[in-house]
């Protein structure tokens, strides 16, 4: 009988969840990304929502990470669970398509007031996959060209002048090659727009046609050649790395990132950007919600806290230097000119309007760098 | 319930862990290199072949240059252990070569990135006592970057073992070839190595199995194009989802390793009988 009615308690002990809920939010990327959440946006959170906690999980940096969430997914689905274990997760772009594929993601856009904010393309169509509704964009962000100045008087316009600008200075054009890194994967989809025969326009928005892939191989020889009078280096990190060395004078970085490494002193001030002709591709990271979660509304409070002017003004500009997910005239209203114009010396927001390109729709990003992998050896 | 049954019973937990964490999952990935679309077939072995095939003999290169020279540096440091005169002198490596054992491979990796480097510690170290000028340096993290920090990190390791075998040797050997006028060098190639060949030959074929399977230094020191297996793995899993040829590079560095494991039963095998 004792026995039973310990049963019992533990019956109803287990049906009856605890109140106070416990948003998990997922983020793929780097550790800066978990600290953002946990430092910044989840205590904010707590603090606008009392009662509630966050819990932030990083899955790891580059694709992996939101891969590593996509098959976290995949696994819920295909045992049927009835609530996810995520409630909110921060993905890559070339993530979100086959989530919306799949019928993962809820379409929430519409129900939260920051939905109305979102203003660019890349918020509809994600590497030719339509999500419209389906994801916020956290922010955005870009490739460009970092330079040393001192070593580079008259930096390229172009991917052509730089073609001739590396044969001219052996080895002191860096990048991280398709393995190490997103930002010489950007390089090679700059290299594939502005030399391959296909056209650029129908690479960033379909549609697919295998014919195309086979336009390239003029692009990749020149690419191959390209490569040997060029300085390999280890990661997105490596290339700053070397540069702020003055081991190369120029190579691929992600924008966010040079101004960070600037702000803290890894790399010296003088150093420049520049976004050549035609462009280099840039990507959002999208806040999305899972269908499945067992706390929608709770979830979508906080991605529209997150996509607020305020929040991205203050944690996506000014803490990270990263463009806003967001319509950045409505940002930069919470700003002053200084914390904005920062995001702007280099590059002007004409030639981010202009240069500023999306990555490949996946199957052609997937051939181009299957491609590489078989020519640039 | 008999003892036998009461045994099998106590075993079972473990047999299940090896089953289901270890078998199944190397199954299922043999599996899935043979699997193209849900059909079998030999796909996934042709892209690999026709992709990597310079990196398989780059992964073979790198780690069996390592293995050598693992080799050769732990036998310099327990020779020196067993034979050396300076006891200060014997203290002090007894006390340093372990160190490396401790440090993850991704912290060596991390180091040597700084440490290798064209301005790196080692050339500008080189650098301000006259040996070159900055004019000369050059980077090594390239294929060299990844040999020196295996090596670095693998040899205490083996040195470890191989110390410890070549100090519970009967010394008599050691003192008569000396009484007959053999030199150091000559004792430590005729007399000692001969008698721990079988420790130094586990100690490496361990180690030549542990460094096909990092992915952290490759991936940090040189991610390009030839790399080490490992990294065209997490790549091809990564970047574009692909488990089968995954799969199928997997298999083939299971193949490389168990190429020296069969050796190391053999050891092992002969030890017992």
């Amino acid at each position: 009988m004792k026995r039973f009615s310990y049963a019992a308690i533990a019956i109803t002990l287990a049906a009856f969840p605890v109140k106070a809920a416990e948003l998990t939010v997922a983020t793929a990327g780097d550790q800066n990304m978990v600290d953002y959440i946990n430092q910044y946006l989840g205590p904010l959170f707590e603090k606008t929502y009392p009662g509630n906690t966050v819990r932030a999980v990083g899955t790891g940096p580059g694709d992996s990470g939101s891969q590593k969430l996509l098959e976290r997914f995949d696994a819920q689905a295909a045992a049927k669970s009835e609530k996810w274990d995520v409630d909110v997760a921060v993905v890559h772009e070339k993530f979100v398509g086959p989530m919306v594929t799949k019928n993962y993601l809820a379409k929430y856009r519409g129900d939260i007031e920051t939905g109305s904010l979102v203003t660019r393309d890349n918020a509809k169509m994600a590497l030719g996959t339509n999500v419209d509704g389906y994801v916020m964009p956290m922010f955005n962000s870009q490739t460009a060209l970092a330079y040393n100045p001192d070593l580079v008087s008259k930096p390229p316009q172009s991917y052509a002048e730089l073609a001739d600008w590396a044969k001219a200075h052996p080895k002191q054009f860096g990048y991280n090659g398709i393995k190490g890194g997103a930002s010489g994967v950007s390089f090679v989809m700059g290299w594939i727009y502005a030399f391959g025969d296909s056209d650029a326009n129908t690479l960033m928005n379909g549609p697919f046609n295998a014919d195309d892939t086979k336009k390239w191989d003029g692009a990749f020889k020149s690419l191959a050649d390209f490569t040997t009078n060029a300085t390999l280096t280890p990661g997105n990190a490596g290339t700053l790395d070397l540069l702020s060395r003055g081991e190369i004078a120029m190579g691929p970085v992600w924008v966010d990132m040079f101004y960070s490494w600037q702000a803290s002193g890894q790399l010296p001030p003088t150093m420049k950007l520049i976004l050549p002709a035609p462009g280099m591709p840039g990507q959002p990271m999208h806040y999305v919600i899972p269908e499945k979660t067992a706390q929608k509304e709770l979830a979508e409070k906080f991605v529209a806290l997150a996509t607020s002017p305020k929040v991205q003004a203050e944690g996506i500009v000014k803490r990270f230097n990263w463009y806003p997910g967001i319509d950045a005239d409505k940002v930069k209203a919470e700003l002053d000119d200084a914390t904005w114009n920062k995001l702007f010396v280099d590059i002007s927001p004409a030639d981010l309007a202009e240069k500023g390109k999306p990555f490949p729709i996946a199957p052609y990003n997937s051939a181009i760098l299957e491609a590489y992998e078989k020519s640039v050896k | 319930m008999s003892r036998r049954l009461l045994g099998l019973l106590l075993v079972l937990p473990a047999l299940a862990v090896i089953a289901l964490l270890f078998i199944l999952p190397l199954i299922m990935s043999a599996v899935g290199a043979f699997q193209v679309d849900g059909a079998f077939g030999w796909g996934n072995f042709v892209k690999t072949f026709d992709l990597y095939t310079k990196d398989i003999i780059f992964t073979v290169v790198i780690v069996s240059l390592s293995t050598v020279l693992i080799g050769l540096a732990s036998i310099a440091i327990g020779g020196y252990l067993t034979l050396g005169n300076n006891p200060v002198a014997v203290s002090i490596l007894r006390f340093l070569y372990r160190w490396p054992m401790f440090i993850p491979f991704i912290v060596v990796g991390q180091l040597m990135r700084t440490f290798l480097a064209k301005n790196g510690m080692m050339n500008n170290a080189a650098v301000s006592l006259g040996l070159m000028t900055p004019m000369e340096t050059m980077s090594f993290l390239d294929w060299r970057g990844i040999v020196f920090a295996f090596v670095w990190k693998q040899t205490p390791f083996v040195a470890l073992l191989v110390a410890g075998a070549m100090a519970s040797l009967n010394r008599d050997t050691i003192e008569a070839a000396r009484n007959l006028g053999a030199s150091k060098l000559r004792v430590l190639f005729e007399i000692i190595v001969p008698q721990v060949a079988v420790t130094l030959t586990v100690g490496l074929i361990l180690s030549f199995v542990t460094m096909m399977s990092v992915l952290s230094v490759p991936l940090m020191i040189n991610a390009q194009s030839p790399t080490m297996l490992t990294a065209d793995i997490a790549f091809r899993v990564n970047a574009y989802g692909d488990y089968g040829v995954a799969n199928a590079l997997g298999l083939i560095s299971l193949v490389l390793a168990s190429s020296v494991a069969w050796i190391y039963l053999r050891i092992s095998l002969k030890e017992r009988t």
